[in-house]
């Protein structure tokens, strides 16, 4: 094939600009897959990032039955978790910090008694995973008078099965998210090659070879996927402009979230050549079938 | 240039479009293959240009076999050839420079010799004050002027065309055969399939006639048969 790149742009960048229907319908769907593949491993990242930062400042309350020695329950939590910072919380002093909590709205807590907060232990161990923090939970519930342990497990230990089945489900879905992509752009560009059959024809007439007659609409493939990908990665960034400041402000452990943990710089370069080889590979897929169901041309 | 020998082409569902045909074209011949419609012509002419093989039969081309050329190759073997069509296959979305550009773009022609190329050739046949202009806004005589421009811009060694002047009124006619003579004349073997009694009559050239098919009549033979040299 005789290998001319300027003019191969020049005739993709003519098409590009004579059928801006196609054009669009192949970057937009390029667009929703990239856009939706970024929303999902930004979420998934950020949901990792959220557990990171439990990890670093896990603290377990043993709340104890009415009546339990808190001194008694404080030695034992101690030796359960040598090394760890045990502290004893009377009720009274667990019903002061609370309203402190509730601020202008503590006036809810008068006429509360003294005795409604139980005693409990806190015992702080940084750096623990969700299942060591639960190993130790279970440890603790030995601790003579312990009512319940708790470590704000219930949600976390949904967000860490849904983390978990989530990367599982990520790669599958989007695996098929890249094909049904693929084939849906691979249609569009159908139209445009069957749009073009005559001029592909005169092409082959006037002695073009299929590499030559291809390489326009592999170009033109590729600058809809970089174009409709680059779009993504703009409404990717400003979806976490926008969103971030807000799950800061609402979650304290998203306080540290920053844009490198949701949409790192390989992520979004991943996302770019993702979209290319989609546009790549759809219209590879058209001239070719195009060109294989013509072969008398 | 070119030989047929037995050539058979048929085509599934129908009668035979081609049966028996062996022919000769000689480097730097003109050659008017004529005939009613259907008779197979433009059959002949496809099998020439390698659009499509022949059932049986063998046929050269240049010296070499058709049906042994990979299809990879055939684009190669087309840049020999020249074709003009009845209804000229001009990019209706393109000018005519950008037309005639085309199979000098294809051979890998630097830009610059491309339009010194076009401009030279629109020149020769009285369109250079229609370069930039769009087919559609041209007469069917220019545009079929601009049709065999084209062909004949890189030089063909081999001219195909498919009623060239099916389209045309007579002075077109005559605009277009001449460029056509023109090109023989600078050693370009023409072949020309018309059905136009008129055009066999006016310019004495060797003349195939095909009917259902098969070769009527071959000028060459004719010829030959009388003792003419």
């Amino acid at each position: 094939m005789t290998f001319r790149p300027r003019y191969f742009l020049r005739r993709a960048a003519d098409a590009m600009r004579r059928g801006p229907y196609v054009t669009a319908v192949g970057t937009g769907t390029i667009f929703v897959a990239v856009f939706v593949t970024g929303l999902f491993a930004g979420a998934l990242g950020g949901a990792e990032r959220l557990l990171a930062a439990w990890a670093g400042e896990v603290h377990l309350s043993v709340y104890l039955a009415p009546g339990a020695d808190l001194e008694a329950a404080r030695a034992a939590a101690a030796r359960i978790a040598p090394g760890r910072e045990v502290d004893a919380i009377p009720a009274v002093v667990a019903l002061r910090r609370l309203a402190e909590g509730l601020g202008d709205d503590a006036r809810l807590l008068d006429g509360v008694g003294p005795d409604a907060l139980p005693d409990s232990v806190v015992v702080l161990a940084p750096g623990l995973s969700l299942a060591q923090a639960r190993a130790l939970a279970a440890r603790l519930r030995q601790v003579p008078g312990a009512a319940d342990v708790d470590f704000g497990n219930a949600w976390l230990e949904k967000l860490e099965t849904f983390v978990a089945r989530a990367r599982a489900a990520a790669v599958v879905l989007l695996g098929a998210l890249a094909l049904a992509t693929a084939l849906l752009v691979s249609n569009t560009l159908r139209l445009a090659v069957f749009a073009r059959r005559d001029e592909i024809e005169i092409m082959k007439l006037v002695g073009a070879t299929d590499g030559f007659v291809g390489a326009p609409f592999l170009l033109e493939g590729l600058a809809q996927g970089l174009l409709g990908s680059s779009l993504a990665v703009l409404v990717l960034l400003a979806a976490h402009a926008a969103v971030a400041p807000r799950l800061r402000a609402a979650v304290k452990l998203a306080e540290g979230l920053r844009l490198a943990d949701t949409l790192p710089w390989p992520l979004l370069g991943s996302l770019l050549a993702a979209g290319a080889a989609i546009g790549l590979l759809a219209s590879a897929l058209a001239i070719l079938r195009f060109l294989k169901q013509r072969p008398s041309l | 240039m070119i030989q047929l020998f037995h050539v058979h082409k048929e085509y599934p569902g129908d009668g035979p479009a081609l049966t028996d045909v062996t022919l000769e074209v000689e480097k730097g011949e003109f050659v008017f293959l004529t005939g009613p419609s259907g008779a197979g012509k433009s059959t002949l002419l496809r099998l020439i240009f390698c659009a499509e093989p022949a059932t049986s039969g063998q046929l050269l081309l240049f010296g070499k076999n058709v049906a042994k050329i990979r299809a990879a190759a055939i684009p190669q073997v087309r840049r020999n050839i020249g074709f003009v069509f009845q209804d000229f296959k001009l990019l209706p979305d393109r000018t005519v420079a950008e037309n005639v550009a085309l199979p000098l773009e294809v051979r890998g022609l630097p830009d610059r010799d491309v339009k010194r190329k076009v401009k030279m050739l629109l020149r020769s046949v009285g369109l250079e004050h229609r370069a930039d202009k769009f087919p559609p806004s041209l007469s069917g005589g220019e545009q079929q002027r601009v049709a065999v421009v084209r062909a004949l811009a890189p030089d063909p060694a081999l001219l195909l065309a498919d009623e060239p002047t099916g389209n045309l009124d007579p002075d077109r006619t005559l605009e277009v055969m001449e460029l056509l003579h023109g090109a023989n004349a600078r050693g370009t073997t023409v072949v020309v399939a018309t059905h136009d009694r008129t055009l066999l009559e006016r310019y004495k050239r060797r003349t195939v006639a095909l009917e259902r098919g098969r070769v009527a009549s071959d000028g060459a033979e004719i010829r030959r048969a009388a003792g003419a040299p």
